[in-house]
């Protein structure tokens, strides 16, 4: 019995780990932009086909994912400056319905293509055992890449010249563009690294459970109570707000059905958001 | 040689005007001064010179050079410089890493080290603090740490909307000690007041505005003895 609890606990805090990434790019794009991303879940559908196609053509998806992380920052920059950049300055709820369309531009066109019947990425990469612990090798990757991604915006936020760019637009756009920043290259760049964080996530994924181009609305839910967890606009606190979900969602399910998993969530949401509205713990970029 | 001037800019918000028409000139090396009230434009008119709100009429020319409608971060590579109203310090930056965003374009991160060593000459305070978050400083270290902020931008001219805002008589005479040394030091500046007394004793030049227009000019001296000033601002 206590061998399937830490077994549960070890998934979880993997799992966490790739949900913690998702949810760092959903934050990350709130805390520069003030933007709610409501298509951040159609490019972690998004990111799970593209790592798919990958695949299919050949390319082991965890050598694919810096360029599905590029390919998200293009795709992102490319979206920044055809739907966000005009109403960038206008009340939230343009912003929130534009990025609302986004979505609902890639999923109609997704369905189209991929029509709504599950994918799966058969890979196989074994698996740890700990005497009778069993970790599938994919969760364990997949928690791994989610570190070293989250270390390296880490790095680039508070070591590079861009990183700290982008912190001071987070902190005062106004104050930024007078140190001689050009705060729109910093927007479009910030978007485009939020919607890459997403389609990596969603990438790592789709090597460990089946999807169809509706799965993102999942993992978009799970950002926000993550999110709502850790602090909007705090990278760390995301990534704590994911390990938090991770286990939670991983013990849970040991007693009650699977299908309960986002009353759950959505039970979180609403508590912490009654109880500390600027998330548990809170935080800055 | 004339650094800055206006040419009858007008601009606002939305629908409403602010300003109608405003003529000024900074001249290279001295030190120009704006005085007048309350929302009277004088903000209004330096975000219209930085280029954060948008010319509805006129020019803005920088060395002869017309910049109405060149975006800010470009007229700050240029080194038309303003330290804002409200200090605006990144909080959750360290007071070293405020400083290194002063220098962020090309032209001042040439010369970092020497302006650093230079602000933290005019600001000992700031050195002392230098790891600590520019947040958890008091209202005059943050404006001290906004205007060194501003100098490491390697400024041709540089613009200070209201600098002794919010401070204390104590604090505000150290601040405009320090403007009257970089004033001594060759820097050009543009300042925006509602201290008319000190800053017509240290100014060069100074314009009088008032509801969206320039109402009066002339030296600092002049305007300090002039009847209209004296009754107006000065109280006596
Ligand atoms: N962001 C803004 N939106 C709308 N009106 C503004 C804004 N900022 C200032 N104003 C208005 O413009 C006028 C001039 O303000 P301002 O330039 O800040 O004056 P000052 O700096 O001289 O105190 C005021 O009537 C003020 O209410
Ligand atoms: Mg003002």
């Amino acid at each position: 019995m206590l061998d399937v609890w830490i077994d549960s606990i070890i998934s979880g805090i993997l799992l966490g780990l790739v949900y913690g990434l998702a949810a760092i790019g959903l934050s990350l794009i709130w805390g520069v932009m003030k933007v709610i991303n409501l298509s951040h879940g159609a490019f972690i559908a998004l990111g799970m086909f593209t790592a798919y196609f990958l695949f299919a053509f050949g390319l082991n998806p965890y050598l694919g994912v810096p360029i599905i992380f590029a390919l998200g920052i293009i795709l992102g920059i490319a979206v920044y400056f055809v739907a966000l950049h005009r109403i960038i300055d206008a009340p939230e709820l343009s912003t929130l319905l534009s990025t609302f369309s986004i979505s609902l531009f890639i999923i109609g066109l997704g369905t189209f293509v991929w029509t709504t019947i599950p994918y799966a990425i058969d890979i196989h990469v074994g698996s740890i055992s700990i005497g009778n612990i069993t970790i599938l090798g994919t969760k364990v990757i997949a928690g791994i890449v989610s570190i070293i991604l989250t270390i390296l915006l880490y790095i680039f936020l508070y070591r590079t010249k861009t990183g700290k760019a982008v912190r001071a637009v987070s902190m005062n756009r106004v104050a930024a563009e007078l140190m001689g920043i050009n705060t729109t290259r910093i927007l479009a760049l910030s978007f485009g690294i939020g919607i890459a964080l997403a389609m990596t996530a969603g990438a790592l994924i789709a090597t460990i459970f089946p999807f169809t181009i509706l799965s993102g609305g999942v993992y978009e839910l799970k950002s926000f109570v993550i999110c709502v967890l850790g602090g909007l606009g705090s990278p760390i606190g995301a990534l704590v707000g994911g390990l938090i979900l991770g286990i939670i969602e991983n013990v849970i399910t040991l007693q009650i059905p699977t299908g309960l998993v986002p009353f759950i969530e959505f039970t979180i949401l609403v508590a912490v958001l009654l109880i500390k509205p600027s998330g548990l713990l809170g935080g800055e970029v | 040689m004339i650094v800055l001037e206006t040419r009858d800019l007008e601009c606002g918000y939305g629908e409403v005007k602010v300003l109608w028409g405003v003529s000024i000139k900074a001249k290279k090396g001295q030190l120009t001064t704006i005085i007048g009230s309350n929302g009277v434009g004088k903000t209004t008119l330096l975000r219209a010179i930085m280029g954060i709100i948008p010319v509805w009429n006129g020019d803005i020319l920088f060395y002869g050079e017309e910049i109405t409608k060149m975006p800010t971060h470009s007229r700050v590579e240029k080194g038309l410089v303003m330290v804002p109203e409200g200090r605006m310090v990144f909080p959750h930056m360290t007071v070293l890493e405020n400083l290194e965003m002063g220098a962020y374009t090309k032209r001042a991160e040439e010369k970092k080290d020497e302006q650093l060593e230079f602000v933290f000459d005019l600001f000992p305070r700031l050195k002392e603090r230098m790891h600590q978050k520019a947040g958890t400083l008091s209202g005059g270290e943050q404006q001290m740490l906004a205007i060194a902020r501003g100098l490491m931008s390697c400024p041709e001219i540089l613009i200070l909307d209201e600098p002794s805002l919010g401070l204390s008589p104590k604090l505000t005479l150290e601040i405009f000690e320090t403007v009257k040394k970089l004033k001594d030091e060759g820097l050009t500046m543009l300042l925006v007041e509602q201290n008319v007394h000190l800053s017509l004793a240290i100014s060069d030049y100074a314009y009088v505005m008032a509801e969206g227009r320039i109402k009066m000019e002339g030296t600092g001296e002049e305007l300090e003895k002039s009847e209209e000033i004296r009754k107006a601002y000065l109280g006596i």
